[in-house]
């Protein structure tokens, strides 16, 4: 017996290593073949491999939100017996009615036979620049259907039995205004499911069809143990979150992604029933880019050292009925789902389950605040320097802000996380490549959100045309009055987008003064010639804990890097310089006065005090204490906030901004409102909600307290927190 | 006598190679020191005694020198390197620091990808103060948008002097395609600060696009003062002793220079240590007739693999070094984190071997140094591969006791197996980790693995290597003579080279030809190329017959991808444009299948390169080793954890030319266990290399 389970042990890990590494070397083909740069440098499109059913078992580390595409798809060809799948077939497929994000996103997939029988599926997805519709891009602010917005391709057998089906291929390229680009892209399709096809050969010929098959489902199991031994970890309860968007391409209006966390055991459930109707533009998703929202946030949150697959979603149940923003029912417009719904949806439920990690002692150190909260468009198309037809889809703007860490400041222009391996291109490369000429890339000072960690600061670049004389632009995001970038704690949103045109302010190459426009969330298509300047920041990421616990030789040296302005750092940070160095005492005088201002007359009364030691915390600034009364939330301070459930909001003292100082750089929808609370007795920032203005935000985390006093849960011997208790 | 000597200078050990008159060769070892020089002094002086010569003689004797040090790598590493500042183009001041976002994530291994937490590791190679933008722009076609402002970038230049700058690197917008900007920064550079030690991007790395430009031009003018000083006082300390000729510096692409060429651009020597590896495996299959090699290298902490196909090592133009990408042309040696440090752990009934290591300190837990994770050194001991009263020629005793008991409370308990199953398991799980890059670094790329000799170098490596060997399909593979000093060998029979790139951007559309305009611009680039080439090697070797091979990158029009095709004729026309796509297209369905080439997407030329080798004259080598005799015999598992193989032990310091054993059998040398596995025959050559094949 103990021969066959050793056997077994070092079978399947050598199996698994050997199907990782097939994931890897899809990628590694496909970034090699393709033209798209959104693939080379970006890092916009997927590999893996699939179990017959279509979950998937391995994946590559590249936009983890198209996780279950291609398996939708896959689950699609099975339950149409239509689709005659033979041995060498390929299919190819972007509809977002079926699996896809948007139309860009084109996948296709190829059953891998053995015997006669089909064992797996390999599938590959990348953006498209263009796939029709009636915008360049097929990003189409004025679409009201899914009709205006470029072909779709349901599910197509593109290659039959091996052979590729040209005439259809022809009749793809046909509908693109950039068919070279696209023909490349399918080729390196082709070419990875074939890889895959081969290497998963050789693997049966070696181990068996019963080996390889098992291990690929034994890794799902595997991946679903240890999240659902993560989940027991943390505390049950339920957190409460939202995040917005502004603009749907036809009005500034403004929607809701709404999501309610229920965790318990190992378990969770996320409902986004809160959220906000359908729109009648383009920022829309539908079900499967709630999905993939929901896969991004959950593989890069909580598998961190888990193998990403379909295991690890298998412990989280979504609800949400159909017409949401996120669920948006045929034929809704969805063209820009993934950088509008779908990235708040993963804002707001990273947000959700980083509150989770914020109240376990063993991950608080990991609880982050949102990085990249939005990914500014900017497309560019017409006849480039080189007389070709082209077309543009820039990359800088995944250059924003990392989220603060509970332990350490976030990433200046740290990228999304949820596609761990993007990158941008050369600024040299894409003037080459395009007809740009920069003016700066740089990091954007004053944009990280304030906090005891401060969020990474931004990017923000200044660009105009080189070698044309004009072309058209699609300029859009979100975010530009919406701080998607929210901190945990207390630490602030990070900035908003800004982005501006300047007429007629550049000639030859030197700036002069122009008409500067600054443009609201989405200005859409533009003329654009060789005399503008587009210049735009991102957003910063999240902070983390009161700006005025920052520790003083941190904000000199934000300073001196020149990440933060000396009157942010006074008026945010409470930091005063004296010929150019921090003076400590009156910076301490300072933040003592500010920290008295939030609150005017301190609560002294005994009574609402309670010092016993914290058997658990919530993150930054609230802890849990017992005494005779009960179970009590309380700040740092020991001012009693709430009693009997973890609902603090009540005992705190709140201040609502309409539009925050302009220091914070965070400019505010009309619907939107930002809500500080600060503890009554010290004036120490706990939580800044972002909210629409005609609510009254929620308490965001609700624990479960009978389950945690039970086993009272230490916190770690190195936190100097417990020191001020 | 005379002799030709390599040597390499590693984290732990500095190795030196010493071939005599005669042919014998010997190798030796010492601890490396916190100054580097100490170590090299000390091996040299060890060869010296064992020839029974003074060091003064002895390196009087020497005919030639080669060297190869990683003093660089850690320098730029623990940020010991010299203080450094950038001049750059306004605007763009936070190059590195966004680092195309790759920063982020360099250094990283494969199972780290995944965690947001562990990003942004690496700091920029020069803080922020220390990057000045000056007013000056030049544009994609080298037109000058922004003249210089020379007036501001002298004042900066000033304000540098006074903070005590030791070294400045140029790197500005497109000075690949005009220079000018850049070279006037130079002499502003040398008119304010003449001590202080000046990089040029256009030089140093140029290629288009800024980060890899500037972190290259960055990392070579923070090695120039520091590796400037080490080389010229190595080199004075051996010549004061009465070395006529000059130390022979390893670079990344693999020839030897002289230090006097290398001075100007130490960044090309940044990557010595694994090259010299390929290098020294190259020139064993040289000597032996093999030409395609997969040469591996198994330490304590990684598997490094080399490919040699057609006698060439198979390059690479960037490197990602501590969050910088280095552009420097490279012998392509990729790595995982699987050595005989790797840890095996067991959770959730699953073992994992690695990327974890338990490096030197602790170390695996036989090396009884308070290490009590299991390794892969503690499973060797388990099956009987290792000998624990002969490791390290018997200079360390391992505690056979403490590795099982380290397998058996964390491995072999909690999944249910024996010692002896989980130590198998552990060897199986990280072999076939090993199995997969050799894959990758072959089949993806379109060869095949049973074209090639696997080549087992480093202290692991020839312990595993039947196991590797046997997962390719392979009969066997080579243990070289110099195995345990791979890189030092082939420092010392490494020929001259030189390389040099030069940008040359030419854009043809579909269905059209490149007009004389743009033959013309790839043209002069070649001559450009060239002549860099020739007068390097002039420098390093006054009449020297050099070899000049020039190639083209080229890709698919809108590709990110390029490949390298050689250029066969000296003079760029439209036939050589022609022949060059033909044979780009060869490649790359070679490469991603028949029908992969889309040609109606048109082409991209990117950049060309001149690559220049001349001849050293190569040490003469024999062995005069030992008959081989089994000592003793041992337990050693095999393929079945449940029947190990009485096994022959074999002790030796050299095998006599034409010895054989068959397997299983165990080879011992100081440093290293060659095993032969049952079926198999080792057969020793007349240079002392050991064939593993098929048993006749």
């Amino acid at each position: 017996m103990s021969d066959d389970r050793a056997r077994d042990a070092v079978t399947f890990e050598v199996v698994r290593n050997r199907i990782v590494a097939i994931a890897e070397d899809m990628r590694i083909a496909l970034q090699s073949v393709s033209g798209s740069p959104t693939v080379t440098e970006a890092s916009d499109f997927f590999t893996g491999l699939f179990l017959p059913d279509g979950a998937v078992a391995s994946m590559g580390f590249q936009v983890s939100f198209q996780a279950p595409v291609c398996g939708t798809v896959i689950r699609h060809i099975n339950s149409k017996p239509s689709l005659a799948v033979r041995e060498d077939d390929m299919f190819i497929g972007n509809d977002p009615y079926i699996g896809a994000l948007h139309q860009n996103d084109v996948q296709m997939i190829g059953p891998i036979h053995a015997g006669g029988t089909i064992i797996a599926w390999a599938g590959v997805q990348a953006h498209q620049t263009d796939v029709g519709g009636m915008d360049f891009a097929s990003w189409c602010p004025k679409a009201r259907d899914v009709y205006q917005e470029g072909m779709r391709i349901p599910c197509v057998k593109l290659v039959d039995r091996g052979e590729t089906r040209e005439d259809v291929l022809e009749m793809i390229l046909t509908a693109s205004r950039l068919p070279d680009a696209l023909g490349l892209d399918i080729r390196a399709f082709i070419a990875t499911v074939n890889v895959a096809r081969r290497r998963i050969a050789d693997l049966v010929a070696r181990y068996g069809v019963a080996t390889v098959t098992g291990t690929m489902a034994r890794m799902i199991e595997s991946s679903e143990t240890r999240m659902r031994a993560r989940l027991r970890e943390l505390p049950d309860g339920e957190i409460h979150v939202a995040d917005f968007l502004e603009h749907d391409g036809h009005a500034n209006r403004l929607y809701k992604i709404d999501v309610k966390l229920t965790k318990r055991g190992d378990k969770a459930t996320l409902d986004f029933s809160g959220s906000s109707p359908q729109a009648p533009g383009f920022v829309n998703c539908t079900r499967a880019g709630l999905a993939g929202a929901v896969c991004g946030s959950v593989l890069t949150t909580l598998a961190h050292d888990i193998l990403w697959n379909q295991g690890a979603l298998a412990p989280f149940e979504i609800v949400a009925p159909d017409g949401l923003i996120c669920t948006a029912k045929f034929p809704a417009p969805v063209g820009s789902a993934t950088v509008e719904a779908v990235w708040v949806t993963a804002n707001a439920t990273m947000s959700a389950l980083n509150r989770l990690l914020a109240a376990s002692a063993k991950y608080r150190h990991r609880a982050q605040g949102i990085s990249d909260g939005c990914m500014a468009t900017f497309n560019l198309g017409g006849v480039n320097q080189y007389g070709e037809p082209f077309g543009l889809h820039l990359m800088d703007p995944i250059a924003g802000g990392g989220g603060a860490f509970a332990s350490k400041d976030g990433s200046d222009a740290g990228g999304p996380i949820t596609s761990p391996v993007s990158a941008i291109a050369d600024v040299e490369r894409n003037e080459q490549a395009a007809p740009l000429f920069y003016l700066y890339r740089r990091l954007a000072r004053d944009t990280g959100g304030a906090g005891r960690f401060r969020g990474g600061v931004s990017g923000e670049v200044a660009l105009t045309l080189g070698g044309i004389d004009r072309a058209e632009a699609l300029i859009m995001t979100h975010g530009a009055e919406a701080p998607n970038s929210t901190g945990l704690s207390g630490g602030w949103p990070g900035a908003t987008v800004r982005q501006a045109l300047g007429r007629g302010a550049i000639e030859n190459g030197r700036p002069r003064a122009g008409a500067w426009e600054t443009f609201g969330p989405k200005p859409g298509l533009i003329p654009m010639t060789n005399r503008d300047i587009f210049a735009v920041t991102w957003q910063g990421g999240g902070g983390w804990g009161d700006p005025l616990d920052r520790d003083l030789d941190a904000v000199a040296r934000d300073i001196a890097a020149g990440l933060v302005s000396p009157e942010a750092a006074r008026s945010i940070y409470g930091a005063i310089l004296a010929n150019g160095r921090i003076d400590a005492a009156a910076s301490e005088a300072r933040r003592q006065n500010l920290r008295r201002e939030r609150v005017g007359t301190p609560v002294v009364d005994a009574t609402r005090f309670c010092r016993s030691t914290p058997f658990a915390a919530l993150g930054e600034a609230l802890f849990l204490v017992r005494d005779a009364r009960g179970i009590h939330v309380v700040s740092k301070a020991g001012c009693i906030l709430a009693t009997g459930d973890t609902r603090w909001r009540r005992g705190a003292n709140a201040r609502t901004f309409d539009q925050p100082p302009p220091e914070y750089r965070i400019t505010l929808h009309p619907e939107l409102a930002l809500t500080a609370y600060y503890c009554p007795a010290t004036g120490t920032l706990l939580a800044i909600d972002v909210h629409r203005c005609d609510e009254i935000p929620d308490d965001d985390v609700v624990l479960d307290l009978t389950a945690l006093a039970g086993e009272v849960v230490a916190l770690p011997k190195d936190d100097k927190r417990m020191a001020v208790v | 006598m005379q002799f030709f000597v390599g040597s390499d200078v590693g984290g732990t050990f500095t190795d030196l190679w010493v071939a005599a008159d005669g042919g014998a060769t010997r190798v030796f070892k010492t601890p490396t020191t916190p100054d580097v020089l100490g170590g090299v002094i000390e091996a040299v002086g060890l060869a010296a005694r064992s020839f029974d010569l003074s060091f003064e003689r002895f390196c009087a004797e020497i005919e030639r020198f080669g060297h190869g040090t990683t003093v660089g790598l850690n320098a730029l590493l623990t940020g010991n390197a010299a203080k450094t500042a950038i001049l750059t183009t306004h605007g763009f001041g936070d190059t590195l620091e966004i680092g195309r976002l790759r920063r982020q994530t360099s250094g990283l291994n494969e199972s780290e990808f995944t965690d947001p937490y562990l990003r942004n590791r690496n700091p920029p190679l020069v803080p922020r103060h220390l990057v000045i933008e000056i007013d000056e722009r030049i544009d994609v076609n080298g037109r000058i948008v922004t003249p210089l402002d020379q007036a501001q970038a002298r004042a900066a230049l000033r304000g540098l002097a006074a903070d005590g700058v030791e070294a400045i690197a140029i790197c500005t917008l497109w000075a690949t395609r005009n220079p000018a900007h850049e070279n006037r920064l130079r002499e502003l550079a040398r008119e304010e600060l003449p001590q202080a030690f000046v990089s040029v991007s256009h030089e140093i790395s140029p290629a288009v696009g800024e980060y890899a430009r500037m972190s290259t031009t960055a990392a070579n003018a923070a090695l120039g003062p520091l590796a400037g000083r080490y080389l010229a006082s190595l080199e004075r300390r051996l010549q004061d002793a009465g070395m006529r000729v000059p130390v022979m510096m390893m670079t990344c692409a693999g020839g030897v220079l002289p230090t006097s060429v290398l001075s100007d651009r130490p960044a090309y020597a940044l990557f010595s240590g694994p090259a010299g590896g390929v290098i020294g495996s190259q020139a064993t299959g040289a000597q032996i007739g093999l030409k395609n090699i997969l040469t591996t290298d198994i330490g304590g902490t990684s598997f490094d693999v080399g490919v040699v196909v057609a006698g060439k090592p198979i390059m690479r133009s960037e490197i990602a070094l501590a969050g910088a990408d280095i552009r420097v042309l490279s012998i392509d040696v990729d790595s995982i984190g699987a050595g005989g440090g790797s840890i095996a752990s067991a959770a959730f009934g699953e073992l994992r071997v690695g990327p974890k290591s338990a490096g030197a300190n602790p170390g695996p837990a036989c090396y009884g140094r308070g290490g009590s994770e299991p390794t892969a050194t503690d499973a060797d001991l388990v099956l009987g591969v290792l000998d624990p009263d002969n490791f390290l020629g018997g200079r360390m005793k391992l505690d056979l006791g403490a590795a099982r008991r380290a397998i058996e409370t964390r491995i072999a308990r909690p999944l249910g197996m024996s010692v002896v199953e989980a130590a198998w398991g552990i060897r199986q799980v990280l072999d076939s980790r090993m199995a997969d890059l050799l894959r990758r670094m072959t089949i993806e790329r379109g060869y095949d693995p049973r074209d090639f000799t696997l080549f087992a170098n480093g202290g692991a490596g020839p312990s595993h290597a039947w196991v590797l060997s046997a997962e390719l399909g392979l009969d066997g593979f080579v243990v070289p003579a110099a195995a345990t000093a791979e890189s030092a060998y082939g420092t010392g029979n490494a020929d001259l080279g030189f390389t040099a790139d030069r940008p040359a951007y030419v854009r043809v559309g579909v269905q059209t030809m490149p007009t004389a305009a743009q033959l013309g611009l790839v043209a002069a680039a070649l001559q450009a190329a060239s002549n860099e080439v020739a007068a390097n090697l002039e420098r390093a070797a006054p009449g020297v017959r050099a070899r000049i091979e020039c190639s083209l990158a080229i890709r698919f029009r809108g590709q990110a991808h390029h490949l390298d095709v050689p250029l066969e004729s000296d003079v760029f026309d439209l036939t050589a444009f022609q022949a060059a796509t033909r044979h780009f297209e060869q490649q790359y369905e070679t490469l991603f299948g028949r029908g992969a080439a889309f040609t109606k997407a048109g082409y991209e030329i990117i950049s060309v390169r001149a690559v220049g080798t001349a001849a050293l004259p190569p040490p003469a080598q024999t062995a005069k080793g030992d008959k081989l005799v089994a000592a003793k015999s041992r337990p050693v598992v095999f393929d079945d954890p449940h029947a190990p193989l009485d096994t022959a032990i074999y002790l030796t310091m050299r095998p006599q030319a034409g010895a054989t054993v068959d397997g299983p059998a165990i080879i011992e040398f100081p440093g290293q266990s060659v095993v032969v596995p049952p079926a198999r025959r080792a057969t020793a050559d007349e240079f002392g290399n050991l064939h593993i094949g098929r048993r006749p």
